[in-house]
């Protein structure tokens, strides 16, 4: 009985396939929307995840905030504040911090004979290569020695290699470089590894020289962009954050600011952010099913109006209430099931050809599967027991003689 | 579901044969603040077996009286019994179990689901009663070369001609086997040839011995019956056997 009814079911929707099409619309939008931004967001969400613990989650980065002027006084930024003698400082009277990198950067030409390309120079200290974990495939990094002497040593990341040496082995070569109308030689002592896009940026596209070279020679400044500080375990990195900033509170003016945040809040916010947008997302998406499921509701009372004399005369061979109620039950529920395996299909596509547009993982989990498809049943069972109700209702006599 | 005790009445005690038994049935419909009475106190019975034909011009109420007969509708007032069943104080889920195994429908304009095959239509009865589809296949099959269809099964009825689908329609109404079956106009829309064919077949059912109502205008049909209870103004002018 209930196979014969989802098979009339199907052939009634079958015979009408655009009107049907047109009435499961907007389950399909729905339903497809909710998939693929599900997917779409949890996708990228594993991907910056996975890129932002890769970096260690015991990293704390501070960077010099602007303070805004209040009653009068001038707006500044603490940018100042920022010497190489406040890293150290960091480093010393922080128990939990086992070591502060500074790190400045800036945006110039390389030149290498016919050959140039454009890219950030960054200068840091030794220790970088042990935060980031990313050390050179091929020579060496810069050392204390370099630092302490300002030397004009280079380390080129991967992508810098192709452009400007595509047929030689580039260590031990001299390279230019080109920023504010001046130019610098730089010695390339080595080549980093290939490290993926990181939540830094994209590490494999920069330089690095040692940050007193930068401040001395390209910035001419002493101040750095910012630090870099990292906590003895992840499970320290609370109380390092804590340490760092009642010594910047300490150190720095009331009315100076300054960010900091940890890797672990950087995930947090990331999350949130996501999480929201998700959401907002899918709250649309349930629009769109609610006035599927209108749709719906629709196209069965036209469909319950256009059958009054097959229901006449069905309940003339002995259809009894529940099985009228239940056969138009049936066809809302089908028509909504279909859209919403028609949007599950539909989202998990498009879900995945993003996915291999933005290069992130594609995900799909078999809890959203079953509830868009359980909330699509839903909406079918709410939108077509009024229209089953009326048909069930309907006098044999008159819905006999209807013509 | 019918308990003994509760099919005969009281004070109406059954006589085996009679397969009908209508006592002073009326049917008022309000019409806004008009009533109008359709059937006004209307009194026969029917043997098994019989093949009757009711008759009367339009708004004669004998419509309205095959509508009451087929359980499609309740009485206002009156006792109606159908196959010892006391169908006056029925309620609609049991009208719709007596409509489906005590009355066969074979109506003017076929009544067959368009979108269903010759067969399947056949089946539909089988599948309210709760037949296994097995089963149900088979008795379809065979109802359906019984009424000489047996190489039309797998078509749709917009295939196939008039005479076909009342043949078809008949098959269906036996497929419960059941105690009346109700014939309202059965000719009406075929030519003279065709009626005459599909006369000839309720004359056989009937001669094997089930029990039919047919419900006409014309007295060529009518003439098939044994008896014709002539309608006129909701009240039954005459009641003659043949």
């Amino acid at each position: 009985m209930i196979f014969e009814t989802i098979k009339i079911a199907f052939q009634s929707l079958y015979s009408n396939k655009l009107r049907t099409l047109l009435s499961m619309l907007g389950i399909i939008i729905g339903v497809s929307a909710v998939i693929a931004v599900v997917s779409i967001a949890s996708g990228s969400q594993a991907q910056i995840t996975s890129q932002i613990s890769d970096l260690g989650s015991n990293l704390i980065n501070i960077s010099p905030g602007v303070s805004r002027g209040w009653g009068g006084s001038i707006s500044r930024s603490s940018t100042d504040l920022f010497t190489l003698q406040l890293g150290e400082e960091i480093e010393k009277n922080s128990p939990h911090v086992k070591r502060v990198v500074p790190t400045g950067s800036a945006g110039g030409l390389f030149i290498k004979g016919n050959n140039n390309f454009r890219a950030n120079v960054v200068g840091t200290e030794e220790d970088y290569q042990a935060i980031n974990k990313y050390y050179p495939a091929q020579g060496i990094f810069f050392t204390d020695y370099d630092v302490k002497n300002s030397t004009n040593v280079i380390v080129l990341g991967s992508d810098l290699i192709a452009e400007l040496f595509p047929e030689s082995d580039p260590v031990g070569q001299n390279i230019k470089y080109n920023i504010n109308n001046r130019t610098h030689i730089f010695k390339v002592i080595g080549v980093m590894e290939n490290k993926g896009r990181g939540i830094t940026g994209n590490l494999n596209g920069q330089a690095y020289i040692p940050i007193t070279t930068f401040m001395n020679k390209i910035s001419n400044s002493n101040y750095v962009s910012n630090f870099v500080a990292q906590a003895n375990s992840s499970e320290t990195a609370n109380q390092a954050l804590d340490e760092i900033k009642y010594l910047l509170d300490n150190y720095i003016s009331e009315n100076d600011e300054y960010n900091i945040f940890s890797q672990d809040q950087l995930l947090t916010t990331i999350n949130d952010a996501t999480n929201t947008m998700k959401l907002m997302i899918i709250g649309i998406a349930a629009i769109s099913l609610l006035v599927g499921g209108i749709g719906i509701m629709n196209i069965m009372l036209v469909s319950v109006t256009e059958r009054t004399r097959e229901i006449g005369i069905r309940k003339a061979l002995g259809a009894k209430k529940k099985d009228i109620l239940f056969q138009f039950l049936i066809e809302s529920l089908t028509l909504s099931s279909v859209g919403g395996i028609i949007g599950i299909i539909v989202g998990g596509l498009a879900a995945y050809f993003i996915a291999q547009v933005g290069g992130w993982p594609f995900i799909m989990s078999i809890s959203i599967i079953a509830l868009a498809f359980s909330f699509s049943l839903v909406v079918g069972m709410f939108f077509g027991i009024y229209p089953a109700y009326r048909a069930s209702k309907l006098d044999p006599v008159d819905a006999l003689s209807y013509e | 579901m019918f308990k003994e005790g509760q099919i005969i009445s009281q004070d109406l005690l059954w006589e085996v044969t009679k397969v009908i038994k209508v006592k002073d049935i009326s049917k008022i419909y309000e019409n806004g603040k008009i009533e109008v009475e359709a059937v006004k106190g209307v009194s026969f019975e029917i043997d098994e077996g019989e093949l009757v034909s009711i008759m009367g011009p339009s708004g004669s109420g004998k419509s309205t009286l095959m509508h009451i007969l087929g359980c499609l509708d309740k009485a206002t007032s009156g006792y109606y019994s159908l196959n010892k069943q006391d169908i006056s104080k029925a309620t609609e889920k049991e009208l719709a179990e007596i409509r489906n195994k005590d009355v066969g429908f074979v109506f003017q304009q076929f009544n067959l689901l368009g979108r269903s095959t010759v067969l399947h239509n056949v089946e539909m009865p089988l599948i309210y009663s709760g037949m296994s589809k097995k089963e149900r296949i088979e008795r379809s099959k065979d109802l359906l070369v019984k009424v000489g269809l047996g190489h039309r099964m797998d078509h749709y009825p917009n295939e196939i001609s008039g005479g076909q689908k009342q043949r078809v329609a008949v098959a269906r109404a036996l497929a419960n086997n059941p105690s009346l079956i109700l014939a309202d106009e059965p000719t009406g829309n075929l030519d003279t040839k065709t009626g005459e064919e599909i006369m000839d077949l309720l004359q056989k059912l009937n001669d094997q011995g089930h029990t039919i109502i047919l419900v006409t205008h014309e007295d060529n049909i009518a003439a098939y019956a044994e008896r014709t209870i002539k309608l006129v103004d909701g009240r039954i002018k005459e009641d003659v056997p043949a």
